[in-house]
């Protein structure tokens, strides 16, 4: 058994979680519907134009973003929703506790094993969709094409990360595993939905005080619009169409808006440690 | 002096207004049993916590193997090996790669892990995942994790709930093997006619509060509960003594501990009675006793 060979708590608890997602056919049935996802895109994508072409690098990343916004925060729901309130509720927390570890070695152990195994499901999914299009798609920049996927994978991981952090802090937060789904499923549909239709809204209208300032403000308030402007912006927002080219508009650069990101996952893990710490039992 | 392997002196834990222990002392020993009793809500599982530096006491301390179990929970929890009551663990797990993931934590080798899985009988079952496991399995399994590093002091909590009469003696009969061992027991339970035989002292609680501690034979001392002794021709070898008379109640013999000894002198001696049971008060009768004004409210006990 590897498990025994390791010695650092905080890999051991991760190696356990990976092996829990792939047991329960977790890894197996994200990494199928990301596959299903980027392919259908990709190779598909032209359908609705009335005829089958593989579509441009800029344009390909847009439409691969616009869908992943919804499907990775889920799935990065659905992965954590239980990690803690699910321990808690089969006394598996309680034991753990009394173990030689601290509560951040359990929390860093987590977070290890989940983002390996969204790393997994998105990167086999996403690579294999990029091979495919290298071996096909004769008119690509090879380079280019691995560089739009290779960004384009890595903020897909980090707007995993952090919804797997949200789903910490509601499972910590939660008495039931039901009301971690629930309280969860809301935030995914204000983040993912409202505040994104609110912010596109906003970008459209000419309101008075939605100056730059204003718009730069509230996409840094939600990490899922921080997703969008990344990949737009990456990509070169001109060739994204209507709101979405406005978002690409923003003034911070590329650099700017995966620090805010970063922001968002240092300081949701400083939260979620500081809720654990203090996690009556 | 012998240090005790768990030690807690004058133990408060409130919660705002709610006095979940009020100043609870007692000590257990290595090669002890001590069993945790009391009716749900009593304070168990509130000590077991506080033993295992989960939870800091409002007053009074909590010390294991002569530490305090709090400010040393990382050091100590080496030497402890528990087992929470009702626990899971994880279905999509096999039995032996819980045992490995529990064992990885503490350091333990994969020989051990192995050793285990033998000594408690699940080597035919060791690659089926947990889901598949009966209670009884689970339950053999979850002492196996608690005693993994061969730890000084064992904490159960509700060890035997829900198995089957065979399974509950096997489990016992481990926990026998590591109190010979040196490891001090801590069992918290309700199986009140189980338990007996198998403990050294038993700490009763009642909201709270430590309603008794001692040895079975010191808390039927300190019960008013009678012991008895029948046999078929009690009345007529009683009947010209004195002495005996005295105790004959409803065709028994019923008499405080005592009075025991001068008893069994009496029928040996007097009577020539060699052959007889000496009925004591159980655990269970002695427990039911203690709680029964405990259990009634404050008005109810006036």
């Amino acid at each position: 058994m590897l498990i025994t060979r390791l010695t650092s708590p905080v890999l051991i608890i991760a190696y356990k979680e990976i092996c829990d997602s792939s047991r329960n056919r977790w890894l197996a049935f994200m990494g199928s519907m990301f596959l299903v996802l980027s392919l259908s895109v990709s190779f598909a994508g032209s359908a609705v134009t009335g005829s089958l072409y593989l579509p441009e690098i800029d344009s390909l990343m847009s439409s691969l973003s616009t869908i992943s916004v919804f499907i990775i925060p889920l799935a990065a729901i659905l992965l954590c929703y239980d990690s803690f309130v699910g321990e808690d509720e089969s006394g598996t927390l309680l034991l753990l506790l009394s173990y030689p570890l601290t509560r951040l070695q359990i929390l860093l152990g987590k977070l290890l094993g989940h983002v390996i195994v969204m790393l997994v499901a998105t990167g086999a999914a996403f690579g294999l969709t990029a091979l495919l299009l290298l071996m096909l798609g004769e008119h690509y920049d090879k380079g280019e094409l691995i560089a739009a996927f290779a960004q384009f994978l890595l903020s897909s991981n980090l707007l995993a990360l952090t919804f797997i952090l949200i789903s910490y802090i509601v499972s910590l937060k939660s008495t039931e595993k039901a009301k971690a789904i629930g309280g969860l499923l809301l935030i995914w549909f204000l983040f993912v939905l409202i505040y994104d239709l609110i912010l596109l809204t906003i970008l459209v209208s000419d309101f008075s005080f939605a100056d730059q300032y204003v718009i730069n403000a509230l996409i840094a308030m939600s990490p899922t619009d921080l997703y969008r402007a990344i990949n737009l912006v990456a990509i070169d927002g001109n060739n994204a169409s209507g709101s979405l080219a406005m978002l690409a508009s923003s003034d911070w650069g590329l650099a700017s808006l995966y620090g805010l990101l970063l922001l968002w996952i240092s300081s949701l893990t400083l939260i979620s440690h500081r809720i654990f710490k203090y996690k009556p039992l | 002096m012998l240090t005790p392997s768990v030690k807690l002196t004058d133990v408060s834990l409130r919660y705002n207004d709610f006095t979940a222990l009020n100043h609870v002392s007692f000590e257990v020993n290595a090669g002890q049993t001590m069993a945790l009793l009391g009716h749900n809500g009593a304070g168990k599982s509130s000590l077991i916590k506080i033993i295992l530096g989960l939870i800091i006491p409002t007053s009074g301390t909590a010390k294991v193997m002569g530490q305090c179990a709090h400010a040393n929970q990382q050091k100590s929890s080496i030497n402890l090996g528990y087992l929470p009551e009702d626990v899971s663990f994880y279905d999509k797990l096999s039995g032996r790669e819980v045992l490995g993931y529990f064992g990885a934590l503490k350091g333990v080798s994969l020989a051990r892990i192995d050793a285990l899985i033998e000594e408690f009988g699940l080597g035919y079952a060791q690659h089926r995942q947990l889901k598949t496991y009966s209670k009884g399995m689970k339950q053999r399994l979850g002492v196996a994790q608690a005693i993994l590093s061969q730890p000084k002091i064992l904490l159960l909590d509700e060890p035997t709930v829900g198995l089957d009469p065979q399974a509950s003696q096997f489990l016992y009969g481990k926990i026998n093997e590591l109190k010979q061992a040196g490891c001090a027991v801590v069992i918290s339970t309700h199986e009140l006619s189980l338990v007996e035989s198998h403990l050294d002292t038993a700490l009763i609680m009642a909201r709270g509060k430590r309603r008794a501690l001692g040895t079975c034979a010191e808390l039927r001392k300190a019960s008013s509960l009678k012991s008895s002794i029948h046999f078929d021709d009690l009345a007529q070898r009683v009947k010209s003594n004195a002495y005996l008379q005295q105790f004959y109640q409803q065709g028994m013999l019923q008499f405080d501990s005592s009075a025991k000894a001068e008893i069994v002198k009496h029928l040996v001696t007097q009577c020539q009675v060699f052959d007889f049971d000496i009925k004591e008060p159980r655990l269970e009768d002695i427990y039911h006793e203690l709680m029964g004004q405990s259990l009634c409210s404050p008005a109810e006990q006036a």
